[in-house]
């Protein structure tokens, strides 16, 4: 079982993280999308703290002989949920960048043939 | 029929003037387009010095990256036919009209220029070799099709090719990916023989034993997802 005094330190460690990413969030250093996530674990472990007794009947009703192992268990699955998201998302972010990098080649050229040969540019935004 | 040639070029001041300079002489009815990729080297002031089209990527996307913003170029610029040629020195460019010649006769996607039909000219390491083989005998087994060198960086596409690379490229070793993403969509790809020189300057991309590793395994899985695709 959860001592009371652990309770108390786990109580304030996630007011203070929750404290932590709205700061982010209102710096613009995380973008809130990507926040709702981290407020859902810290809803949940809240929820734990809160009421310790549901702990242990969810271990049960998983089968899980000890509450630790399960929080243990479900810390590590969501930590693996959040860097899969976050190697999709790397993977979108790196094809755009790629993509804009490409563009931004072609505008360039484009800009120095605007300054060489000011009659042909005009037909060739046309066509594109 | 509009025709260019797709240079990639990083870090190649020392070969880069001879590479354009062969394609301008031994190969006139081609455009060519120089990408640098962000080279940390003299490249791209050498370029712009001799008066070269050049584009320039503000970051470094690799091979694949810099080769696909050719095919982007050729397409939007509306070419026909478009080759990838080495910016090192190793393609020769005296070829560029046999191959434009044959994709058109055999209305092929693409045509590969292979160092191994005719075993002439530089041969690659035995190493390499061993690997090269490995891909053509991986991309025979999966779409029956026989591409002697797999790898090779001297490829000539169609309209159509360029279109489907212009939207979707692999990121780093492209080569043998692409080439069997193309046999399994059903486009004809075939071979002519040529001969191709030992780089003159510059490192290969595959050159450390992590790398070559790295490379091995990921072009595998590639051209094994290429296949469920």
């Amino acid at each position: 079982m959860i001592t009371t005094k652990l309770q108390i330190i786990l109580g304030i460690l996630l007011i203070l993280a929750f404290i932590f990413i709205v700061n982010m969030v209102r710096k613009r250093a995380l973008e809130l999308k990507y926040a709702l996530s981290w407020f859902i674990m810290l809803i949940g472990v809240g929820i734990m703290v809160c009421i310790p007794k549901m702990m242990n009947m969810m271990a049960k009703a998983m089968g899980i002989y000890s509450p630790v192992n399960m929080i243990f268990f479900i810390g590590f699955v969501f930590a693996i949920v959040i860097i899969f998201v976050l190697t999709v998302t790397l993977s979108r972010m790196s094809a755009r960048v790629r993509k804009m990098a490409q563009i931004i080649a072609m505008l360039s050229d484009d800009t120095r043939e605007n300054k060489e040969e000011h009659s042909s540019t005009e037909s060739k935004e046309g066509k594109e | 029929m509009k025709k260019i040639a797709i240079i990639p070029a990083y870090n190649e001041k020392d070969s880069i003037v001879k590479t354009v300079n062969d394609i301008i002489e031994n190969a006139p009815d081609f455009d060519y387009v120089i990408i640098n990729d962000c080279s940390k080297d003299d490249t791209l002031d050498i370029c712009q010095y001799n008066g070269f089209h050049v584009l320039n990527l503000p970051i470094n996307l690799g091979i694949g990256g810099a080769v696909q913003t050719g095919y982007l170029y050729a397409y939007r610029n509306g070419y026909d036919i478009a080759v990838q040629f080495d910016g090192d020195g190793q393609h020769d460019a005296k070829y560029l009209d046999q191959m434009a010649e044959v994709l058109v006769k055999e209305q092929a996607d693409m045509v590969i220029g292979s160092r191994f039909i005719e075993k002439e000219g530089f041969q690659s390491s035995k190493l390499r070799r061993a690997g090269i083989t490995y891909f053509t005998w991986l991309i025979k087994l999966l779409t029956g099709v026989v591409i002697t060198d797999p790898t090779s960086g001297m490829r000539m596409c169609n309209r159509k090719t360029i279109e489907m690379f212009a939207n979707e490229y692999p990121r780093d070793y492209p080569e043998p990916e692409s080439t069997a993403r193309l046999i399994r969509h059903k486009r004809k790809v075939i071979e002519v023989p040529v001969k191709m020189k030992a780089r003159e300057e510059g490192i290969s991309s595959i050159s450390s034993f992590k790398n070559t590793i790295y490379y091995m395994i990921k072009v595998t899985l590639a051209i094994l997802i290429e296949r469920i695709r």
